[in-house]
Parts: structure tokens; C-alpha cells; sequence
């Protein structure tokens, strides 16, 4: 078990900087997820973490040791590659007690983690085959298996699910979800899958660029979002832009207040259908995505801002009619125009 | 059923061809190693034709089998062929490896490295023999005379001298002789084939999974280990490639052997089949299938071995 701090941490390929300069704190037992749009650096930065990518400048330190320095196997991290990385030529078995072997365990300690390991997983019958006889899902477990027979203090995951179909991908989701409640370690997770992000974590650290924008729970994130990247990259379907123009007379005084350099950020789940003269915004609509339980109505304000409402049940009128829109002035979140940051 | 037989019908053609191509040359060594058949003999003219009258039986293989040069042909070929095995294998391993990280100039070097499998085995032969294994003008002779010279000047040093006098004298090795013609056909093989087992194994380097190896670093295996489990299990069947293909073609070496020493010392099957060849080719048949068959006892031992130590 093992708390674990970065502090100041860039990495640079020659001259093109793809860290800039990254602290966190993350406490003993905190399952943390990185997410972010492909090459912000997610990986990187875990890689860094496991030693496998030289660290630029700054400390990443695991406990209370400074590990920048310290061999990965030292480190107390094992990692959950994309595609597995399995041994192709050995059995599961051997696999999973591959790195056991090199720190030179006595064999009946071996086996006793290698089977507890895949009574967890549930990969007993499995542990004779070699990889190539696996599919994808049981890949994936002996992944973790081989994770987990080392006892790490941090565990982590480079978007470990990407490679499976999407019944699949929900059923490990929770099996990881339970791994960490019966483990209690420390586990790092990257993904750019902002689901896998909200159902996981702990705490999400939202990346872009190399820089963290938002570090917080994920109902923190959600429901404060500091900046316009994170308010449309938390959230599904993306959270909506509006100008003030784009607000109807009837509108609430404190959102007719808002001046011209703020932008106003409603999410589609928070509009409803209301009668002409209540509401907040109104519009046409183009397309209607019926998902059954709800449907996402596709709009477009009269000042020309494209929208998603996402509506209970599907406006019945033609498409020229005008919706009446509304939400409550509490789930409305103001964003400066210029600096992007919440107001 | 229709589909099929037609498509049979349409390969027959070349299936016939590649039988004939095979099976009558066989046939043929066969029929000619169980007869007298002689290219002139003054004495017995009618062995001078191919014909079932000449009917020798197993005559000829057991002439062969006590014929003194047979068993040192058989142990030359076995020594050489597995001699060059183990060099090329070895030595295009570590080269494989070490050319395979990125560094400056690594398009050169490659070429370089290949640039042994284009000259022609007796200009290698030629090469080798004269400039670099002669006792007086080649490289070796040179470089024993230069170290003979040193040593004898360390001789009159002052207080070491003593020392050093007690130094014999060093003798290049004549590379033509009975006893080293041999090693220097597997010099000269080696390094003119090490370039091609270098090639296979690099572009199979190629396709090795890094992901693997960082799960091995964070497993805590050292290079060596990575190499051990990783690595050589991945080149498995490259490596299963270059033993096969060298064996089948350093069976039948006789440029090299030729050029040394004009087979003193060192006669290998093909050879002792060219020397019958001059004038009993029953003889030569019969060696020629003896040469069959310790292909085929090589293969199997190689492909079993290769197999047993690489795929588990
Ligand atoms: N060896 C390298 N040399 C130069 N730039 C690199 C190197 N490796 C990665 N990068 C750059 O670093 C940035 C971050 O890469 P990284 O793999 O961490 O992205 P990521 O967030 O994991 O993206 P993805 O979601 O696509 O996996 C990318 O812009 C990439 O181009
Ligand atoms: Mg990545």
C-alpha cells in the first residue's frame, strides 16, 4: 500500500515538451483515472510512473521514496498493458509467475500466488494454455493475473479495455471496480473513455496537452466543471454552448444578466419540453436519435447555435414548429469567452 | 465433385513435371549405384554401358562403405556442416541483436553487414586462402611475423627480457595442410553465411513485440532473462529457417574444399562422389545415396532438436 506524489513533472523528446509541469497527490487505496483526448500524454505520464520513460525533470515518488531513479521491477508498480503483452511462448502459469521467478520466490510460494491470483480471476482451468489458446476477455484476466501475483502497491492500467466488444468491456469494468474494493491498492487507470472514467474513479485527473486541466471526483467534475475543455469532455452527450443572443425573452433575469463574453453551458439532460412562455431558449429541431428510454433531439437556435436536448420523450410536433426549452438556473454553468474558465 | 476434379486435372501438369524432375534423377542414381557402370575400361568394355546385365547388387555400397576415404568424408561433413551451424546461428544472433537499436549510420552498417552473401563461394574461397590465411602473405602471416618482432624486441629489454625469452616463438598455421583444411573451409563458410542468418533474424527482430519486454523490465528480468524467454523463443522458427536452409546447402560444399586444398584432408560426400565420378559412377551413385541419406538423418535430428529446445 503506498500513497504516491508527482511533483513538477515534465518529460520532453528532445526539444517537443509532452509533459509541462504535473503535480498530484494521490492518497493510499485511490483508484485514479487519467482522461484526456489522444496524445495528452495519459500514457506517458503512466509510463514515467512505472519507469519505463525517463523522467525530464521534476520527482515522482512512491511512498515516501523518490523512485525517478529506481529500476521499475524495484519500484512496487505492475501495469496493465493495452494489448495484454503476454509471454506468447509460455503457459498462463508461467506467465503469471514469471516476474515471481526472477525475484528468485520459493516455487511452493509461486504456485500458492499464482493460484490464488487465478481463483480470483476465475482462470484456474486456463492456467495450462498459452495465450494464443485464449480469447480476448480471458487474455485480459491473466493481464490483471499477472498484475496482481505480485503484490504491487500501485497498480496501473493503459486503457486496458479497448480491445474488447462492448458487453465485455462493461463486465470487466465492474471486475476491476471489485478487484480494487477487495484489494484496497492504489490503482491508476488511463483511458480517454470518459464512461469507463466517471463509473471507476475515485478521482479523475482530466489531461490535455500535457497539462492536468481538473483534478476531482467525478461528481465534482460534472457538476463543476472549471473549464470549457472539461465541461464538454465530462458528461455524454457533450455539454451545449449558447450566446447570450441565443436566449429567449422569457428567460430567468439572472441568465438575461450575462453579458456577451460569456458563454453558457446547459447540458442536454438538464432541458425539458416546456409551454410557450416559460422557457429559456427556444428552436427548431433537424433529427431526433430515439435511444428508448430517452431520445436526443438534435436543434438549432434561432440565432444559428446547433444543439442536443435529451428528452424523455420526442417533441410530436412538425419540424418547423418551434420547442420551448427550459432549465433551471442552478444547472447552467458560465464560462469567460477568453480565458475558457469558469465563472 | 465436378469443381474439384477439374482442378486436379488442371495441376497434374506441373505435378508430373516436378515428379519427373525429381524421381528420374533419383531412379537413375539408384539404377546406376546397383550395376557396374564404368566410364572406360580397357579390360571390361561392357561396363562401360549402363545395362541390367552389369547387375552388381549392394556390390557397389559395400566398396563404398570400405573404402577409406568414406567414413572421413562422412565425419568432414558432419563436422563442417555442424561447425558452420553453430558459428552463424551464434554469431548472427549477437549481431542481429546489437544492429537492431537505433544508431548513426545503421543503413551503412546493415549493408555492410550483407555484403558477404553476394561474392561468389571460390572468389570467397580464393579470397580467404590467399590474403588472409597464408602463413607468409596473408593477413595471418603478417600478423604472426609483426607479434614474433614484438616479442623479440621486448627480449632485450633491460629486466623483463629474462622474461619474455622464456617466450616461444609463434608459428602461423598452414591452412592448406591435412590437419586445418578443414577449419578453414568453416572460417570462410561462416563468414560468408553469418550475413544471411543476420538478415532473417534482424527482420524477425523486427516484429518482436516491445509491449512484451517492458512487461518483462517490470517483471524484473535482466537482459539476459529478456533475451533467454523472449527473444529466442520469438526467433524459434527464423532460427529453424537458417539451420534448415544451411544444412540442405553446406552438404554439398565443393568450391571451398576444392580451392584449399584440392580435398586434402578434407574431402566431404560431395567430394569423394566428384573422385569416383571420374570414372565409377556405380561408386559415385552409391555415394551419392549414402549422401541422401545422412540428409535426411541430419534433418530429422535437426528439426527434432531445433523443435525440443525452442518451442517449449
Ligand atoms: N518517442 C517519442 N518521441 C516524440 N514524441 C513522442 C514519443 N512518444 C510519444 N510522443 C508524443 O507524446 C505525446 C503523448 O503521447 P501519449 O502516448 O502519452 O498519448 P496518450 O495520451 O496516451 O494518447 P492515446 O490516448 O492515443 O494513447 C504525443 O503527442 C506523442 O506524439
Ligand atoms: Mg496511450
Amino acid at each position: 500500500m503506498a500513497s504516491l506524489t508527482l511533483r513538477d513533472v515534465a518529460k520532453a523528446y528532445g526539444s517537443t515538451r509532452v509533459i509541462e509541469s504535473i503535480d498530484l497527490d494521490i492518497t493510499d487505496g485511490e483508484f485514479v483515472v487519467f482522461v484526456g483526448p489522444s496524445g495528452c500524454g495519459k500514457s506517458t505520464l503512466l509510463r514515467m510512473i512505472a519507469g519505463l520513460e525517463e523522467i525530464s525533470g521534476g520527482d515522482v515518488s512512491i511512498g515516501d521514496t523518490v523512485v525517478n531513479e529506481v529500476a521499475p521491477a524495484k519500484r512496487g508498480v505492475a501495469m496493465v498493458f493495452q494489448t495484454y503483452a503476454l509471454y506468447p511462448h509460455m503457459t498462463v502459469y508461467n506467465n503469471m509467475a514469471f516476474g515471481l521467478k526472477q525475484a528468485k520466490m520459493p516455487k511452493d510460494q509461486i504456485d500458492k500466488r499464482v493460484r490464488e491470483a487465478a481463483d480470483i480471476l476465475d482462470i484456474g482451468p486456463l492456467l495450462d494454455r498459452t495465450p494464443r489458446a485464449l480469447s480476448g476477455g480471458q487474455r485480459q484476466r491473466v493481464a490483471i493475473g499477472r498484475a496482481i501475483v505480485r503484490e504491487p502497491e500501485v497498480f496501473l492500467f493503459d486503457e486496458p479495455l479497448s480491445n474488447l466488444d462492448a458487453a465485455l468491456r462493461v463486465q470487466t469494468r465492474l471486475e476491476i471496480a471489485r478487484l480494487h474494493e477487495r484489494l484496497g491498492s492504489t490503482m491508476i487507470y488511463v483511458t480517454h473513455d470518459q464512461v469507463e472514467a466517471m463509473t471507476l474513479a475515485d478521482k479523475i485527473v482530466v489531461l490535455r496537452g500535457g497539462d492536468i486541466e481538473q483534478v476531482g471526483s467525478p461528481m465534482e467534475l460534472y457538476e463543476r466543471p472549471q473549464n470549457t475543455f472539461v465541461a464538454q469532455f465530462i458528461g455524454s452527450p457533450k455539454m451545449n454552448f449558447f450566446n447570450h443572443s441565443d436566449l429567449a425573452q422569457t428567460a430567468p433575469p439572472e441568465l438575461r444578466q450575462v453579458d456577451e463574453d460569456t458563454i453558457i453551458g446547459i447540458r442536454s439532460e438538464h432541458l425539458s419540453l416546456c409551454s410557450a412562455g416559460e422557457e429559456t431558449l427556444s428552436a427548431t429541431y433537424e433529427l431526433v436519435e430515439q435511444l428508448g428510454e430517452h431520445a436526443l433531439v438534435h436543434c438549432t437556435t434561432s440565432g444559428g447555435t446547433e444543439f442536443i436536448a435529451k428528452l424523455d420523450v420526442p417533441p410530436q410536433s412538425g419540424r418547423d414548429v418551434p420547442l420551448y426549452l427550459r432549465v433551471s438556473p442552478d444547472q447552467v454553468h458560465l464560462f469567460n469567452r477568453e480565458t475558457g474558465l469558469r465563472k | 465433385m465436378q469443381d474439384r476434379s477439374l482442378a486436379r486435372l488442371l495441376q497434374t501438369p506441373a505435378v508430373v513435371l516436378l515428379l519427373i524432375w525429381m524421381l528420374v534423377p533419383l531412379g537413375m542414381t539408384l539404377f546406376f549405384s546397383f550395376i557396374r557402370y564404368v566410364l572406360t575400361s580397357l579390360r571390361r568394355p561392357e561396363w562401360t554401358t549402363p545395362s541390367l546385365d552389369n547387375w552388381r547388387g549392394l556390390g557397389n555400397y559395400q566398396f563404398v562403405w570400405n573404402n577409406d576415404g568414406f567414413w572421413l568424408a562422412i565425419y568432414n561433413s558432419v563436422l563442417m556442416v555442424g561447425s558452420i551451424l553453430v558459428l552463424t546461428v551464434v554469431l548472427g544472433l549477437a549481431i542481429a541483436v546489437l544492429i537492431n537499436r537505433a544508431f548513426p549510420g545503421r543503413g551503412i552498417v546493415r549493408v555492410l553487414l550483407i555484403s558477404p552473401f553476394f561474392v561468389m563461394p571460390a572468389v570467397n574461397a580464393v579470397l580467404w586462402i590467399n590474403m588472409i590465411l597464408d602463413p607468409v602473405l596473408g593477413l595471418q602471416g603478417l600478423a604472426v611475423a609483426g607479434m614474433n618482432e614484438m616479442i623479440d624486441g621486448l627480449r632485450t629489454f633491460p629486466l623483463l627480457g629474462g622474461f619474455f625469452s622464456l617466450w616461444p616463438d609463434l608459428e602461423p598455421i598452414s591452412f592448406r595442410a591435412t590437419q586445418t583444411s578443414a577449419y578453414a573451409v568453416i572460417m570462410m563458410v561462416t563468414w560468408q553465411w553469418t550475413p544471411f542468418a543476420v538478415l532473417i533474424f534482424m527482420t524477425s527482430l523486427q516484429s518482436e513485440d516491445q509491449q512484451q519486454k517492458e512487461a518483462a523490465i517490470l517483471d524484473g528480468a535482466n537482459a539476459w532473462s529478456r533475451f533467454r524467454n523472449l527473444t529466442l523463443p520469438h526467433l524459434g522458427r527464423p532460427i529453424a529457417i537458417v539451420i534448415m536452409i544451411q544444412a540442405i546447402f553446406h552438404l554439398s560444399l565443393y568450391a571451398e574444399i576444392e580451392i584449399v586444398s584440392r580435398g586434402n584432408g578434407n574431402k566431404n560426400l560431395p567430394y569423394l562422389i566428384g573422385e569416383f565420378a571420374s570414372n565409377n559412377i556405380g561408386a559415385a551413385s552409391a555415394t551419392g545415396i549414402y549422401a541422401v541419406i545422412l540428409a535426411n538423418i541430419i534433418a530429422i535430428f535437426l528439426l527434432r532438436m531445433v523443435g525440443k529446445t525452442l518451442m517449449d
